[in-house]
């Protein structure tokens, strides 16, 4: 698997940001701007590094109790099917969180999923290559290479990877799972492709809740990167540098 | 002369055509039960895809995991939309079903198949049709079995135009 390319990190550091401002949105008047449509890629057109699609969730919208993007994640991916595993065991592509701080006794409820590292630890430790990211910045399990040894797990700070223990039946076409080998969110890889939003996000909005948008990062015209870019936001772990393509506002 | 190599080559002919129709109906070899696909042609020519389809799916699968081509010749998802299970057949306890294309035919060849503990055994919609098959084959049932005769000649490697050799 070493032919497939990676984004070159050193160089995109080098160009910066700047390069993509070319791309971005048309003023039509003072301050009114068409802002470009989310176009899906032609199918037959490999992914590209100019996009890096990441999701923006806003923690004030993101109430306590609701479980709508769970739902829908699991619902989308066919998760759950498992019949002899323990609660702990099962699948979670994405969970709901909460915290509260110690001393203010702010509380804050929030989806965790697969934060989509710039520079994913999980891809550092995989022996096979299986655990790697696409060009255009969503980080894959390959199930054809996985041979199921957990080490991206064990590295992985946000938790974020499940580990498959039995054989499964009745899978979704779009999500092959199978006995031995480690998943995550995939971001809805099968509905990004085709230009459509990932079901948690899709059901966030169905919800009224608003509170997780999705995007491409780098085209500054974007709905995500004007609220990156205009209120403050942050990583979990940001100590950790991973630069990840899933951010928060308002934690 | 010429008359006795010309009457010992029909004898010859006869031969071979009756060879395949003593094994297939009632015959001691067995044979895989195929259902038919939807639609009257593969995304190749048959004999091309009985011999390389592996490698077709091997490279679109790596093109479409690492770099997001999705296109649907060659996509194990697209296979699946004409050559759909019928009712209630299942591949994953690697046994012969009846009426799993891809299962019985491994099973017969004796091929370890796996691609089905993940991937999805049947696809969500079978209305769905390949855009290289034409809409007109609708009406092709998915149970309809091939004839054991013509289905030997197939593995034997006969072709249908070959000489005239076999016929349905």
């Amino acid at each position: 698997m070493s032919d497939h390319k990676q984004p070159d990190l050193a160089r995109r550091e080098f160009l910066g940001r700047g390069a993509a401002a070319a791309a971005a949105g048309v003023v039509l008047a003072p301050g009114v701007m068409l802002y470009g449509v989310a176009q899906a890629k032609p199918a037959d057109e490999p992914v590209s590094s100019k996009v890096r699609w990441g999701m923006l969730v806003d923690t004030s919208k993101c109430s306590n109790g609701c479980n709508a993007c769970v739902d829908a994640c699991n619902k989308e991916h066919g998760l759950g099917n498992e019949t002899h595993s323990r609660d702990t065991q099962r699948t979670q592509y994405i969970r709901k969180v909460e915290l509260r701080h110690k001393f203010t006794g702010a509380t804050h409820s929030l989806p965790v999923m697969c934060q989509h590292c710039e520079t994913p630890p999980c891809v550092d430790v995989c022996p096979t290559g299986a655990s790697f990211k696409r060009a255009d910045g969503i980080v894959l399990v390959d199930r054809h290479i996985c041979i199921g040894c957990r080490y991206c797990m064990m590295a992985c700070p946000y938790k974020a990877r499940s580990f498959v223990h039995e054989a499964l039946t009745d899978q979704r076409p779009h999500t092959p799972r199978g006995k031995g080998c480690v998943e995550s969110c995939t971001m809805c890889v099968h509905r990004v492709d085709e230009g459509r939003q990932p079901a948690c996000v899709e059901a966030c909005a169905a919800d009224g809740s608003h509170a997780i948008i999705f995007g491409d990062l780098n085209d500054p015209s974007s709905e995500i990167a004007q609220r990156v870019k205009t209120y403050a936001s942050s990583e979990i772990r940001a100590d950790l540098g991973l630069n990840t393509g899933v951010r928060y506002q308002g934690l | 002369m010429k008359r006795l190599l010309q009457l010992l080559s029909m004898a010859v002919l006869a031969l071979t055509l009756s060879a395949p129709a003593l094994a297939g109906e009632g015959g001691r070899t067995p044979l895989p039960s195929i259902p038919a696909a939807k639609g009257d042609q593969c995304v190749e020519d048959t004999a091309v895809m009985r011999r390389d389809h592996m490698k077709f799916l091997k490279h679109h699968r790596d093109a479409t995991m690492h770099q997001g081509i999705r296109t649907e010749k060659y996509s194990l998802k697209a296979c699946l939309e004409c050559h759909a299970p019928v009712e209630g057949a299942t591949a994953a306890n690697g046994k012969t079903e009846e009426g799993h294309f891809c299962v019985n035919c491994h099973v017969y060849a004796g091929v370890t198949l796996d691609c089905f503990e993940c991937h999805a055994t049947k696809p969500e919609t079978t209305a769905q049709f390949h855009p290289l098959v034409s809409p007109a084959s609708a009406a092709l049932k998915a149970t309809e079995r091939t004839d054991s005769t013509v289905l030997l000649n197939r593995l034997v490697g006969v072709s249908e135009n070959k000489a005239g050799v076999a016929h349905e």
